[in-house]
């Protein structure tokens, strides 16, 4: 992976990305807004299923309006994610919070249309707690140190 | 708080600058510079609670615009994600102010942190003047597709001043070198926190 990341550095558009000093912070900045969609989106799914939200509506229905705006809002996350990894190629991929992050949003993701269709509450209140743990962990990566020597992360 | 009263009257100071050097001399500030995880903790609420009210708020906003949720009634979509909105501006503005205290005088002279207060403020009047406006009429276009002609306008100014007030904070942690008295310790590792 140490070799990888070498590699990486050293392609033509993570060479631009390092000379841009601009770019790092747009991309975080374009990726923290589709956050703010994708969380919103999982979480009026969740919120309806514990019938804190949308009672007027059907589960169904609920879903139908956002599960679309969240895949659409993961698909940008992936786009500006690629991007911030590709400029900074150590600190995302040596981080042990980044593979655990992108845990979390696969099983964050799966959760979120398994409860949109069988409305199941406990597995509800777990992707609640695993959305908000991916926003941590996510912000984690910039002090991966905290973990030790799990984290393989340059910059400590 | 006492310390913080207590430093001002002993400097008898009462200028901008004494009073963010008094919030910076603070135990809390201070308690939050030394920990090891307190700011990335603060930090991480701050996404939590500003991504909430963004994406709330962006709901009945693009439900305004006509673009999404169009089949419910505004006041509906409205009573769905205010209480939401506010309880998580709270948690951001609460974890703001905390991450403000431990480095006060380099955040309030930033140009970032400036613009993104006069934002702020600016989304607050923004709101006041859609209360004020197209929302007394509300009954009349509930059901429309879209909100009269102001409350799209009322919209858009919302929409574009949270995504400008996101892009200002990330340029805050761009732009201002994070005070910490605390330094990584390379003896400490996280299995020695966890059972054996």
């Amino acid at each position: 992976m140490t070799q990888f990341t070498g590699w990486l550095s050293q392609t033509s558009l993570s060479l631009t990305i390092q000379t841009h000093e601009w770019v790092i912070p747009t991309v975080q900045s374009i990726h923290i807004v589709a956050i703010g969609v994708a969380l919103v989106s999982a979480f009026m799914i969740a919120f309806r299923v514990l019938g804190w939200t949308g009672s007027d509506q059907t589960l169904a229905e609920t879903t139908a309006r956002f599960w679309p705006w969240l895949l659409g809002s993961l698909c940008v996350l992936l786009l500006t994610g690629v991007l911030m990894v590709v400029g900074e190629p150590a600190r995302e991929l040596l981080a042990f919070s980044f593979w655990l992050k992108m845990c979390l949003v696969a099983i964050g993701t799966a959760l979120t249309w398994w409860i949109g269709r069988s409305s199941a509450r406990p597995l509800t209140v777990l992707t609640l707690i695993i959305w908000v743990s991916v926003i941590f962990l996510g912000r984690l990566i910039a002090y991966d140190h905290i973990w030790g020597s799990w984290s393989h992360s340059p910059k400590a | 708080m006492v310390a913080f009263a207590e430093s001002l009257k002993n400097k008898g100071d009462m200028s901008i600058d004494g009073a963010l050097s008094a919030l910076e001399a603070t135990r809390l500030a201070g308690s939050i510079r030394n920990s090891l995880y307190l700011f990335p903790f603060l930090e991480s609420l701050h996404v939590v609670g500003l991504t909430m009210v963004f994406g709330t708020i962006a709901v009945l906003d693009l439900r305004m615009l006509g673009i999404a949720s169009t089949r419910r009634p505004v006041s509906r979509i409205a009573m769905d994600v205010e209480t939401w909105a506010w309880m998580a501006f709270v948690l951001t503005a609460a974890t703001g102010a905390l991450m403000f205290t431990t480095n006060a005088t380099v955040y309030y002279y930033n140009i970032f942190f400036r613009l993104k207060m006069a934002m702020l403020v600016l989304a607050g009047v923004n709101v006041v003047m859609f209360n004020r406006t197209a929302r007394r009429s509300i009954e009349r276009w509930n059901t429309d597709a879209t909100a009269p002609s102001s409350g799209r306008a009322a919209a858009m100014v919302s929409l574009l001043l949270w995504i400008a007030i996101i892009f200002m904070g990330r340029w805050i942690g761009f732009t201002t070198t994070r005070v910490t008295g605390s330094k990584p310790d390379p003896n400490i590792n996280i299995e020695d926190l966890l059972p054996k």
